[in-house]
């Protein structure tokens, strides 16, 4: 995607997190007991599964170590799907087989578990905001 | 993070010049806030306007200590503010909340792990001022006629509750049932709604800090509407078997005219309980490891 495109597409996101006026943060559990702010991640992978269920969405993604070829399946937790509905998501944003790109934070445990933040849809290049519960 | 930056800038300009009003809580000051709307007989109406939507948006309040008077002017404690990467003080940061001993250091352990215990985690529901803390949003839907008033929270756990017009009394011994939400009787001081609170068990957080309360807890709330899309809260904490005086917190709640209430079911896959484990690295309900 080229600079434009982002630029347009971080307008259109920006303004409609603005207009919809609704909390960016919905809060469930303690965020700092389960993830580890000062560990970021990025990671890009290919959707196995969605649960799109209270109180926090998971998506499930395939991420290829390009060192070794090994795959690992991590767990995304987003938020709920009523404050995701309100960044402008939908049960079927996310399917089975798109390849996204995930920014977030670690769980502590060191399990492959992530608390997404922004979800990229590599074939569109939609950016999403994750409705996380991290504050901002 | 500069094209994102640059993305929000360019958002705001093209809004600011196509929907002034479309920003939330940022009229321009040459248009007045549009004045409290009333039921017929000239009570507030805390509610809709017949014929338009509208919710109240609860704010995240992490920490009742930020929002408690006597904080003094300077910056926010560590036991509060700064979100929830870590760094909290506990009970020391907080000199203006009256904790007895057992009370801070029940803090103290809440603070120390990151509110890992928080029961709101459990999918189980605020209680006190937390209900307005607590953000989704929430609707007040008020039966002059039947003389109670409810209030409903999508979030927490898609809860409601009622708040008792008729002048009653709190009931008083065992007929007191302590309960998760207390028991709410309300009556108008001008136009402010003043709810009186107790019956409170002890299965709730006053936040999301874990400042603890037992079952003597008695809340009183002060609920006014100033403008249409202003909500003004207060509660006073008045809990002699956690704190050695009440102690008082306020705030405000935005109007979203917009918006409605949807569903929310905490309880449907709270993987969170699946991955909880005790001071010791156990599971608290999966199998040991």
């Amino acid at each position: 995607m080229t600079k434009r495109m982002r630029f347009a597409v971080g307008v259109a996101v920006a303004a409609a997190l603005l207009l919809t006026g609704v909390p960016a943060v919905f809060a469930h559990h303690s965020f700092a007991a389960e993830f580890d702010a000062s560990k970021p991640f990025k990671l890009t992978g290919l959707v196995t599964k969605v649960e799109w269920q209270n109180p926090h969405t998971y998506f499930y993604i395939d991420v290829t170590d390009t060192a070794t070829g090994k795959v690992t399946n991590w767990a995304m937790e987003m938020g709920s799907p009523n404050g995701l509905m309100r960044q402008g998501w939908t049960r079927n944003t996310l399917k089975i087989g798109d390849i996204v790109a995930v920014e977030g934070s670690v769980a502590r445990t060191g399990q492959p578990l992530g608390n997404a933040r922004t979800v990229t849809l590599t074939s569109t290049g939609q950016r999403l905001f994750a409705a996380s519960s991290q504050a901002p | 993070m500069r094209v994102y930056l640059r993305s929000v800038l360019a958002a705001l300009a093209v809004m600011l010049c196509v929907s002034p009003l479309a920003i939330r809580g940022q009229q321009p000051a040459s248009t007045p806030p549009e004045p409290t709307p009333r039921l017929a007989d000239g009570t507030p109406n805390l509610g809709r306007v017949p014929g338009e939507k509208g919710v109240w948006n609860v704010p995240y309040i992490q920490n009742m200590a930020d929002r408690a008077s006597g904080r003094g002017a300077g910056p926010a404690g560590r036991g509060g503010g700064g979100g929830n990467e870590g760094g909290r003080g506990g009970s020391r940061s907080e000199p203006h909340i009256p904790f007895q001993p057992w009370a801070a250091a029940v803090y103290d352990y809440n603070s120390v792990n990151n509110s890992k215990y928080d029961p709101e985690g459990y999918c189980l529901p605020p209680g006190g001022p937390r209900m307005m803390a607590t953000p989704y949003p929430m609707e007040i839907v008020q039966l002059p006629e039947q003389k109670r008033i409810l209030m409903i929270f999508e979030g927490a756990t898609h809860i409601w509750r009622e708040i008792y017009m008729d002048a009653r009394a709190h009931p008083q011994g065992d007929a007191l049932n302590p309960t998760y939400l207390g028991h709410s009787v309300g009556r108008w001081d001008g136009d402010t709604l003043v709810v009186d609170v107790v019956g409170f068990n002890e299965g709730t957080w006053i936040d999301y800090y874990g400042h603890p309360h037992t079952d003597q807890l008695h809340v009183v709330e002060r609920i006014s509407r100033p403008d249409k899309r202003t909500l003004r809260y207060e509660a006073t904490i008045d809990d002699p078997g956690a704190y050695t005086r009440p102690w008082t917190v306020s705030w405000t709640v935005p109007w979203t005219p917009t918006g409605e209430l949807t569903e929310y079911i905490c309880q449907e896959n709270n993987r969170y309980l699946w991955n909880l484990t005790d001071d010791h690295g156990q599971p608290i309900f999966g199998p040991q490891r």
